[in-house]
C-alpha cells in the first residue's frame, strides 16, 4: 500500500542544548541513524523505610532510612530510525521506567539518554514535541471533555495547522474509526475506544519516535487487533517504533527486534526471527484420528527422538520434535504409516517460549550471539 | 549540518512565540470548560462561602453599629469585606486540587510529555478558572451589597492603584496555592496541607477579619508576607483606607512577591523534578 508519508517534517531548527550537539550528529550504523541511544542508563529509586502510622513517620524524620530499589540497571540501547523494537520483560522488570526516562520524564540516576539528539530531561519541551507516547494505563485525554476538544488542545500545543489537523482527522478516522468517539466525553469512553482516542492524541503531530507502554494492556481481541494494524502500518511509515509489552503476540506481528529485560538489566537484545530459529526448535504437530487408539508406541518407534503423546481418549496425538533434526513431513508419514487422521495442525514457535527460555536462563548460556548479554562496565 | 543548525539558532522565533500563546489560551479556555463539569458543586461552594460572609457582615453591622473601629466604619468595613470575598474567591482550590491529584497518581507523567512548559500550563488553566470564579463572586458580592443597602464607590484618588493591586491578586494566589499543590511530590499527602494552606490564607490575608484588629506581630507580618496582597490590599484601597506613600508601596509589595513567588515556584518545580518518582504504571 502506498500509504502517504507527510511532506518534509518541519522538523525543528533550535538545539537546546550545545553539549548535544557532538551527539547530534548521531553514529551511523549499517547506514541508518540511530535515533534512540542510551548508555549505562540507571534509575534507583529510594523508598523511606518506614512504619506504618504516625508513629512510623515521626521515627522516619529523626532516623532517616531509605532502601534502594535498582528499577533500571546500566542498560545500553542503540535504536536506529525506522526500527521497530519489542521492549519485552516481566511486570516489574523495568520496562515503564526505562520509557519514562527516554521520554524525559524521569532524570536518571545515572548514565546518557539521547533522542534525537537530545536528552530527553533537559529539552523536555523540544523532546515532546518529536515523540509520542501512549501509556497504556494512563489517558492523555482531558476527563471531563470530549475527545474532540482534547485533540483541539493538543493541535494548539503542538501549533499543527488547521488543514494538516483535519488531514490527521481524517486518517484516525479511516483507520481507528475516531470519528464517532469525537463528540463523546472521555469519562464516558470504553476502554478500547480510550486507547483509539489516545492514539490520535499521542500521534496528532507525527512524531518521528513512538513508545507505546503496554499499548493493548486489558483490550478485547478486537480492539487488539486494530490497535496492532494501526501500529504496524505506522511502522510502514517509518516511524521508529518502541512497544513494551508483556503480550507477546503483539511483538510477532509489528517488530522485528527483540530486547529482553529482567530486574532492570538486559538480557538479550536481537533480531526476532533469528532467535526463534535458533532457540526455539521445537515444534509441535497435533493430530486428531479417525479411530480411537490404545497406544503410541510404534508411532513413537518410527520417530527417534520426538515425544508422542496420546490423549487418554485415544483420539488425540501430539508430536513435539526438534525441526532441526525431524521434518515435519517425516512426521506425518509416520503417524499416516499407522493410524487414519481426520485433521492436523502444526503449531509454530511462539515468541512465548522464548522469552520462557531467557527467564529460566537459558537462553544466555544457548546464544552468546546477543549484542548486549554481557554486562557492562 | 547538525552543528550548524545549532550555531543558527536563534531566540524563539516569532511564530513559535505565536504558538505558545495559541497553546495558552487554549488551555485557559479548558480550563474553565473543565470547571464547567463540576460547577453544581462549584456553586455549592460558593453558596458555602457566600453564607459565610454574609454572617461575617451581619456581625460587623452590629459591632459597628456602636461606632467606628480601627478606623473602619459601617459602609466602608462592608466594601472591604465585599472586595475581600471577591478577591478570596480567585484561584479557590480546582488549580491545587487537581494538580494534587495528579501527581499523587502519577498522571503529572503526561503533563511531563506535553510540549508546553508545566508553570505557565498551570498558571493558563487557572486564569480560565478565576475568569469564571470572579464572574460569579462579583454577582454575589453586588446581590449581597443590595441586600445591606448599598456599598460606597472606590475611592477615585486611589482607583488607579486598587485596579492594579486587584489584578496582582490572581498572581499571588496562583503562586502560594501552585506551590502548595508541587508539596504533594513531597507528601503524597493533599488533604492537610490544602486545609493548612486555606488557614493560612484566610488568617494573613484579613480576608475575614482586616489585618489592624489582629495582633501587632501579625500585622507586622502581613506586611512583608505576600498574603495580605491577596485581600486585604485591594479591599483597604477599593475602602479609602489606604493613600499616599503606604498606598504605592503595598502594591508595590504585591507586585515584586508576585514575581518572587513565580521564581520561587521554578525552583520548587526543578527541586520536584530531580526527586521525582511516578507512582504506579
Ligand atoms: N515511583 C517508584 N518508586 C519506587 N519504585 C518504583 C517506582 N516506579 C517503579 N518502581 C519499581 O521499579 C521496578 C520497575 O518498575 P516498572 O518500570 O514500572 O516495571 P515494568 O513496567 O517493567 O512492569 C519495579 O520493581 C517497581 O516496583
Ligand atoms: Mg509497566
Amino acid at each position: 500500500m502506498p500509504t502517504h508519508r507527510p511532506e518534509p517534517r518541519r522538523r525543528s531548527d533550535v538545539d537546546f542544548s550545545a553539549s548535544v550537539v557532538g551527539l547530534a550528529s548521531a553514529k551511523v550504523h549499517d547506514g541508518s541513524v540511530t535515533l534512540i541511544q542510551a548508555i549505562g542508563l540507571r534509575k534507583v529509586f529510594r523508598k523511606p523505610d518506614k512504619a506504618p502510622g504516625i508513629r512510623g513517620s515521626l521515627r522516619h524524620l529523626v532516623q532517616r532510612r531509605y532502601s534502594e530499589h535498582v528499577a533500571v540497571d546500566s542498560i545500553d540501547l542503540s535504536i536506529a530510525e525506522g526500527e521497530a523494537v519489542a521492549y519485552v520483560g516481566p511486570n516489574g522488570a523495568g520496562k515503564s521506567t526505562t520509557v519514562k526516562m527516554l521520554s524525559g520524564i524521569l532524570v536518571p540516576t545515572a548514565g546518557q539518554v539521547h533522542v534525537d539528539g537530545l536528552v530527553p530531561h533537559r529539552a523536555r519541551v523540544e523532546n515532546a514535541r518529536r515523540v509520542g507516547v501512549v501509556f497504556g494505563q494512563r489517558t492523555q485525554l482531558w476527563w471531563d471533555l470530549p475527545v474532540r476538544e482534547s485533540l483541539e488542545l493538543l493541535r494548539d500545543m503542538h501549533g499543527i495547522d488547521r488543514s494538516r489537523y483535519q488531514e490527521r482527522l481524517e486518517r484516525f478516522d479511516s483507520v481507528l474509526g475516531l470519528g464517532d468517539l469525537l463528540p463523546v466525553t472521555a469519562r464516558k469512553l470504553s476502554l478500547g475506544q480510550r486507547m483509539r482516542a489516545d492514539l490520535a492524541a499521542a500521534l496528532l503531530h507525527e512524531p518521528r519516535v513512538v513508545y507505546l507502554d503496554e499499548p493493548t494492556i486489558g483490550l478485547d481481541i478486537s480492539v487488539k487487533d486494530r490497535v496492532r494494524s494501526f501500529v504496524r502500518q505506522l511502522v510502514s511509515e517509518g516511524t521508529t517504533v518502541m512497544l513494551t509489552t508483556h503480550d507477546l503476540s503483539d511483538i510477532e506481528e509489528i517488530c522485528q527486534r527483540i530486547i529482553i529485560i529482567d530486574e532492570g538489566r538486559l538480557v538479550y537484545d536481537g533480531n526476532l526471527q533469528a532467535v526463534k530459529d535458533t532457540h526455539v526448535r521445537e515444534r509441535t504437530m497435533s493430530f486428531e484420528l479417525e479411530d480411537s487408539l490404545l497406544g503410541a508406541d510404534q508411532i513413537a518407534a518410527r520417530l527417534p527422538g520426538a515425544r508422542v503423546h496420546l490423549e487418554s481418549n485415544g483420539r488425540e496425538l501430539a508430536v513435539t520434535f526438534d525441526r532441526m533434526t525431524l521434518g515435519a513431513r517425516q512426521v506425518l508419514s509416520a503417524v499416516l504409516a499407522e493410524v487414519e487422521i481426520v485433521d492436523m495442525h502444526i503449531d509454530e514457535p511462539a515468541i512465548e517460549s522464548v522469552v520462557r527460555k531467557v527467564y529460566a536462563g537459558q537462553l544466555q548460556a544457548e546464544h552468546g550471539g546477543a549484542t548486549n548479554s554481557e554486562p557492562m562496565r | 549540518m547538525k552543528v550548524a543548525a545549532a550555531l543558527e539558532a536563534r531566540p524563539l522565533p516569532a511564530d513559535t512565540r505565536m504558538r505558545h500563546l495559541r497553546a495558552y489560551r487554549s488551555m485557559a479556555r479548558t480550563g474553565l470548560k473543565s470547571l464547567l463539569a463540576y460547577q453544581t458543586s462549584f456553586l455549592f461552594g460558593m453558596l458555602a462561602s457566600t453564607f459565610g460572609a454574609l454572617s461575617m457582615l451581619y456581625l460587623w453591622r452590629s459591632v459597628l453599629s456602636a461606632g467606628p473601629r480601627h478606623g473602619f466604619d459601617w459602609p466602608q468595613m462592608k466594601a472591604y469585606l465585599l472586595v475581600a470575598f471577591v478577591a478570596g474567591s480567585l484561584v479557590s482550590s480546582y488549580t491545587d486540587y487537581r494538580m494534587a491529584n495528579r501527581i499523587k497518581q502519577g498522571d503529572v507523567a503526561i503533563d511531563l510529555v506535553r510540549p508546553v512548559d508545566y508553570q505557565w500550563s498551570r498558571f493558563a488553566e487557572s486564569l480560565g478558572v478565576a475568569a469564571y470564579e470572579a464572574g460569579t463572586a462579583v454577582v454575589v458580592a453586588l446581590g449581597a451589597a443590595a441586600l445591606l443597602g448599598g456599598v460606597p464607590l472606590p475611592d477615585p484618588d486611589t482607583f488607579g492603584l486598587f485596579v492594579v493591586s486587584a489584578l496582582l491578586v490572581f498572581p499571588l494566589r496562583f503562586g502560594i496555592v501552585y506551590m502548595s499543590g508541587l508539596l504533594v511530590f513531597w507528601t503524597q499527602n493533599y488533604v492537610g496541607l490544602q486545609a493548612a494552606r486555606i488557614a493560612l490564607i484566610t488568617l494573613f490575608s484579613g480576608a475575614l477579619v482586616p489585618l489592624v484588629f489582629l495582633p501587632e506581630w501579625i500585622q507586622v507580618a502581613s506586611a512583608y508576607l505576600p498574603f495580605a496582597g491577596m485581600a486585604s490590599t485591594p479591599a483597604l484601597l477599593y475602602s479609602g483606607s489606604l493613600g499616599g506613600g503606604a498606598a504605592a508601596t503595598a502594591v508595590l509589595v504585591q507586585a515584586v512577591w508576585s514575581a518572587g513567588l513565580w521564581l520561587l515556584a521554578r525552583g520548587m518545580w526543578s527541586a520536584a523534578c530531580r526527586k521525582l518518582t511516578i507512582h504506579g504504571g
